[in-house]
């Protein structure tokens, strides 16, 4: 295995059909469990439907079939489960780009032990809001979502399979034209092919029922080595040709998220009475704050006495959005989940993903991406 | 770590969470996007809601009053009250229920009283009475063209609030009718009118805002001064064909108004002034009516905390969380939900269906 790129599936026959890609990275998972490298792994299981991931922690690898499969309308962020509930665990986890970029500067800043966990990344082309999942499929495929048993990303497209094994597909540009399709952070997103994980896993460049292996660092090299080795993956070298296939889809989905980004952050970016606006609405449930997750200050400034307000009102910008912005701006990896969960609507992440994009040009520093921390950290924290 | 999904228990909108727990202790919560009313989306008592679980005062044994409140068992405590409940006539017992309590709990309490013979029973409702006519959907909120409302719903029921929000974003005109103080959603509204009183809206303004409704406008009726009002703010909606929401406090208000008879706080004075026994399940009703309660000879109580009404109680029964049992709730738009026992309810504590049961085995009522 001298290159860094591979085809994998899985040896596990129930594996090899269940998993997604020929099993490959549920393979990895369950070389890791079984010798005891990891005590669980932390991956997305089917709740109701197949527009509901549910974060599971499996530790037999019997059960890892229920994590078997990709979900798109699944936006979760695993960070700050890892932080608060598995830190003390030797853990495998499956994580998104974003996932990853919170995992990594939660690593810096001493809230995850790099040395136990092990992150298998999977490529992503973004992920749609459950509850737009189903009124699109409703409305542009006019199917009962119910009956969809599968969605799936590919050229462009969002494709759905019905139980009958037919399938419809839309371009998800004619989607997100009307406001559907990606959430406008993944819209927005450039890290498609997680290389901030120690291994990048996908179908781009993959032949059928085989997964394309990226390997990241010395330690995704070993456990796909020794997962081969073990008898659990079964690999072989991709041919260039598919090498490149990956290399252009990728080049492509950067070129996509610029323009979105130019378009959500340039563009068609509020004005300061749209801002005035949302601010307005504000109700000070610290949904933002809570559920960001490199936000983790035990005693949060935003809480202190001589910025409380009456209450009653939205608060003042300056001292609510304006100091949550100064600690949090330069850190923000545009996950996205202070969008998703505000219940006023305000598009708050469009904000914080500007602000870094400022950050960046000005500094270097990529949240989620660069080794060191943000010029401007403060290590007083806690 | 399991994240299991179930209903928030924090107000009566009736939001998806999923719970975190872990060693069967429950830690957190985490958003439950693919949940049709909220997508995710939970206001602070929602994201916090896991605390009543693991609250410091949970009770976790019964307990009986001696020179003060002290720990007991079952068989004792139960002894006790019944043979409390029997040594009275049931005109002198009073029962009352909670808009927390689960549509099943609700019933079986009514089934206790019927077989009893106690008339007396209710629960604390606000200023909201019974009503029965069809009020408006979720969806009807975010397609309104107008929306009439009374109170802070933003801040009270923020995910009915983002409704309003995309309603607002959709076009639509909102006037809030609230107290002269600020409020977040009068700051947000076309229209705010602060009054002294809602009696004062419905004499002096109603009739013009009359004119501003039509079969795409809304009423939501967060808050009201007395149960009549609901009525007037209903006829609006009728004569102008608008679709009206009543937001009540309680996750189950719905549910529990269909079981038990709504009681105002007025109501609920009346009726415990002429009782010698009562007996509460579910509801804190010493924090607002402590003064009323010290009157009563005997009070039995079913609660999840040592609180303000355990505290004055002679028998205190430790009864079980939401996740700690299997029931529903009504939401405020009629929508009847389902929870699941996720977690074993603390030490000795059982659900309040059970508790009555048992009460109601010893007194030799078949239930």
């Amino acid at each position: 295995m001298d290159s860094n790129y591979l085809l994998a599936r899985a040896k596990d026959e129930d594996l090899l059909k269940k998993g997604e890609c020929g099993g490959a990275v549920s393979s990895i998972f369950q070389y890791l469990l079984d010798s005891n490298l990891v005590d669980g792994v932390l991956n997305l299981s089917h709740g109701e439907d197949i527009y509901d991931g549910v974060p599971t922690l499996i530790e037999d690898s019997k059960d890892l079939v229920q994590t078997c499969g990709s979900l798109h309308c699944a936006p979760t962020m695993f960070g700050d489960l890892i932080r608060k509930y598995l830190q003390d665990m030797n853990l495998a986890v499956a994580v998104k780009p974003c996932d990853a970029m919170a995992i990594k500067e939660l690593e810096k800043r001493h809230q995850i032990d790099s040395d136990k966990i092990y992150k298998v990344g999977l490529n992503c082309g973004g992920t749609v809001l459950p509850i737009t999942a189903l009124k699109m499929i409703e409305l542009f495929y006019e199917v009962d979502p119910d009956d969809v048993v599968k969605e799936e990303i590919d050229k462009g497209k969002f494709i759905i399979e019905l139980a009958d094994g037919s399938h419809k597909s839309i371009e998800i540009d004619e989607l997100e034209e009307k406001g559907y399709g990606r959430r406008v952070n993944c819209q927005r997103c450039e890290l498609m092919i997680p290389r901030n994980a120690d291994i990048a896993c996908g179908n781009w460049g993959a032949e059928p029922g085989w997964t394309f292996i990226e390997i990241v660092t010395e330690k995704g090299r070993e456990i796909v080595e020794n997962a081969h080795k073990n008898g659990y993956l079964e690999v072989k070298t991709p041919p260039e040709k598919l090498v490149n296939i990956r290399e252009k889809i990728e080049g492509v989905m950067i070129k996509m998220a610029r323009k979105f980004q130019n378009k959500y952050l340039e563009e068609e970016y509020p004005s300061l009475e749209n801002w005035d606006e949302y601010w307005n609405r504000c109700i000070e449930c610290y949904a933002c704050r809570d559920v960001c997750p490199l936000c983790y200050c035990r005693e949060c400034d935003l809480e202190r006495e001589y910025y409380s307000d009456s209450g009653e009102t939205a608060p003042d910008p300056l001292t609510f959005q304006g100091v949550r912005l100064s600690h949090m701006s330069f850190s923000c990896v545009n996950c996205g989940q202070c969008e998703d969960v505000c219940p006023m609507e305000i598009p708050v992440a469009r904000i914080y993903h500007r602000m870094q994009k400022k950050y960046r040009e000005q500094t270097g520093f990529i949240a989620g991406m660069s080794e060191e921390l943000p010029p401007l950290f403060s290590p007083e924290k806690e | 770590m399991k994240l299991t999904h179930t209903i928030c228990p924090s107000c009566s909108v009736g939001c998806g969470i999923n719970l975190i727990t872990q060693k069967q202790e429950a830690v957190g919560t985490y958003p439950y996007k693919r949940y049709p009313i909220n997508e995710g989306k939970s206001c602070k008592k929602g994201r916090e809601c896991y605390g009543m679980i693991t609250e410091e005062k949970r009770l976790l044994n019964p307990h009986i009053k001696k020179t003060s409140l002290v720990g007991s068992n079952w068989d004792e405590s139960l002894n006790l009250a019944v043979s409390k409940i029997k040594s009275y006539e049931p005109e002198e017992i009073g029962i009352i229920g909670s808009g927390n309590c689960t549509n099943e709990e609700c019933e079986i309490l009514k089934k206790f009283a019927t077989s009893l013979g106690a008339e007396n029973i209710g629960y604390p409702a606000g200023n909201f009475p019974n009503f029965d006519f069809e009020t408006g959907n979720l969806n009807d909120v975010e397609n309104s063209q107008f929306i009439l409302i009374t109170g802070n719903v933003l801040k009270e029921y923020p995910l009915i609030g983002r409704k309003i929000i995309l309603a607002k974003e959709n076009g639509a005109e909102i006037i809030t009718i609230d107290y002269p103080q600020k409020t977040t959603t009068g700051m947000i509204s076309d229209q705010y009118i602060q009054t002294e009183s809602i009696r004062q809206f419905l004499d002096d303004e109603a009739e013009k805002i009359q004119t501003k409704l039509n079969e795409s406008s809304l009423i939501l009726v967060s808050k009201l001064d007395n149960k009549e009002e609901l009525e007037e703010f209903h006829q609006m909606a009728a004569k102008s064909n608008s679709k009206i929401i009543p937001i009540m406090k309680e996750c189950n208000s719905r549910g529990a108004m269909n079981i038990l008879p709504p009681l105002s706080e007025d109501e609920l004075k009346t009726m415990i002034n002429g009782m010698n026994l009562l007996y509460i399940v579910g509801d804190d009703l010493a924090s607002q009516l402590g003064e009323t309660l010290k009157k009563v000879d005997f009070l039995i109580t079913q609660s999840t905390t040592l609180n303000q009404t355990a505290l004055l109680s002679d028998v205190v029964f430790p009864s079980a969380c939401w996740v700690e049992k299997t029931g529903s709730f009504t939401n405020i738009t009629g929508n009847t939900q389902k929870v699941q026992q996720i977690l074993p309810p603390p030490g000795e504590a059982m659900d309040d269906a059970t508790i009555i049961m048992k009460i109601a085995e010893k007194m030799e009522i078949d239930l």
